[in-house]
């Protein structure tokens, strides 16, 4: 029992080798994490739970194991967001509107785990719609951080990063639009990818602004984080980014005004993974582009104009299915002028020009991923020495600009400020996830040592 | 007109049922969103002059 305890906790890669050795059968795997779940419900870390349905498929895994067949995943219990859509199980969106919603098909993204014979484990809690970073859902109960449940736990992936860090699942799947992975991720402490815009396919996960939308996934380590991202996308860059050096690259710290509101500790944490990059070959400079500047005013209006229209029908109709911060979000979205969203996306080109101008001096950016350590559940500003901001937007403030642009981008656990866990983001050229799971290892091997 | 007034009057335009709770939510909502716009409008201003009519 112990041992099975122990290996709740370990990461992703270990647990499939030693279901593929047979030290440990799915089912008991399937159980332990239940009943940790269970001593966890506090944190309200699942919408559902995974109940009977897990260990039928539990079942399933331990006689194809038997039978030696493949399966990078072969009975690999991994937790859902709300929002991709389980063939016969309830899909919420974190919503009222459709707590009684049972798809008939799987998503795009989830038969690909189950191709790989990974078990669904339970669907997570997240943001209303995933509208929203506090994941203070008023309709599945308020998400709360593992490290201190007073503090908000980040979202709208709040849910899978708690799963990942308490140890209620080998690893998870979140989604993305102005940070929803990395910014839980970077609250929570563990791994968070969004990679490349496009790579992993978003059929029959329910969207929230269609040009901001990614898919990815949370997970203990970054090898854990590629060996999902291969499972998902069908490519082998996980595996390459095991063989990719790192001695030599180029990396971009980003420095102007867009990263002066940064609690001082976090920024040390990025200094400090900066020059222990330095000392291990990587060839460091300071870079800013002003152009991310603009980030919040670009999102907000292009998410506010884009959910809106996802939202169209509903809004209308029945404007009291949703909780207050998500409709006001939704009727505001109402209002934009096709020539704000215009202006907005002029905008976008712009800083999608200068992110690439920046990628022929630099293969990596560094920054980090939140500019605060998990805010309290309920705190609703930031006060800098400049004047107050926003929870949500500070939250999103450094994760958004590579929603706008499609970047891939990671957030990797490196130390602590005030006992919190601290997120350093590090972001790569489009379709260059090798290299950004390259140095992600490595700053977690650093962060280790 | 008061701010309000002319808030609520948008959203019947745009066809929502505006409370005069959700009117009072989304005005400071509102105000930021037009602080932001009027930014990227002065940001894209050099570039918007260079187009001439």
């Amino acid at each position: 029992m112990r041992a099975i305890e122990a290996l709740t906790k370990a990461p992703m890669a270990e647990i499939a080798r030693s279901l593929r050795r047979r030290t440990v059968s799915p089912l008991e795997l399937v159980d332990a994490y239940s009943r940790r779940i269970e001593a966890a419900g506090g944190l309200h870390a699942f919408i559902t739970l995974p109940g009977e349905r897990a260990r039928r498929e539990a079942r399933r895994a331990e006689r194809r194991l038997a039978r030696g067949e493949p399966g990078a995943l072969l009975g690999v219990p991994i937790a859902v967001k709300d929002l991709f859509a389980t063939r016969g199980v309830r899909t919420t969106a974190g919503s009222r509107i459709l707590k009684d919603w049972v798809p008939s098909r799987d998503a795009a993204v989830i038969a690909r785990l189950r191709g790989a014979g990974a078990i669904i484990f339970g669907k997570t809690n997240l943001h209303e719609f995933a509208y929203g970073v506090s994941n203070a859902n008023p309709w599945w109960g308020v998400a709360r951080n593992p490290h201190d449940p007073r503090r908000s736990p980040g979202g709208s992936s709040g849910g899978s990063a708690i799963a990942v860090v308490a140890g209620l699942c080998a690893g998870a799947l979140g989604s993305d639009t102005g940070g929803s992975i990395r910014v839980p991720a970077s609250l929570c402490g563990c791994v968070g990818l969004k990679p490349t815009f496009g790579l992993i396919p978003l059929e029959g996960t329910f969207p929230l602004g269609w040009s901001l939308d990614h898919a990815g996934p949370l997970a203990r380590t970054v090898g854990d984080a590629g060996l999902l991202l291969d499972v998902m996308t069908g490519m082998d860059t996980g595996r390459r980014a095991r063989r990719t050096a790192t001695r030599g690259l180029r990396v971009g710290v980003l420095r102007g005004p867009i990263i002066q509101k940064v609690q001082p500790r976090i920024a040390q944490q990025v200094d400090a993974a900066a020059a222990a990059l330095r000392r291990r070959g990587l060839r460091v400079r300071e870079i800013s582009i002003p152009e991310m500047e603009w980030t919040v005013a670009m999102q907000l209006v292009t998410l506010r104009a884009e959910a809106s229209a996802v939202h169209r029908r509903w809004i209308r109709t029945q404007p009291r299915a949703y909780g207050a911060d998500v409709r006001t979000r939704l009727q505001l979205g109402a209002l934009v002028a096709g020539a704000d969203y215009v202006l907005a996306q002029r905008m976008r080109g712009r800083l999608r020009a200068a992110m690439g101008r920046v990628f022929q001096e630099v293969d990596v950016v560094l920054l980090p991923a939140t500019p605060i350590t998990a805010p309290l559940v309920g705190e609703r500003t930031v006060r800098w020495r400049s004047g107050e901001e926003p929870v949500d937007g500070a939250l999103v403030r450094l994760t958004a600009p590579f929603n706008l642009t499609g970047l891939p981008a990671l957030s990797v656990p490196f130390g602590r400020a005030a006992g919190l866990p601290v997120g350093v983001q590090v972001v790569g050229q489009w379709m260059d996830e090798a290299r950004v799971l390259a140095v992600g290892r490595l700053i977690e091997e650093l962060a280790e040592a | 007109m008061t701010e309000r007034e002319q808030l609520a009057a948008a959203g019947r335009a745009a066809g929502l049922r505006l409370t005069a709770q959700d009117v009072a939510y989304l005005l400071p909502a509102w105000k930021r969103y037009l602080g932001l716009v009027d930014e990227l409008r002065a940001a894209m201003a050099p570039e918007d002059g260079d187009e001439g009519d």
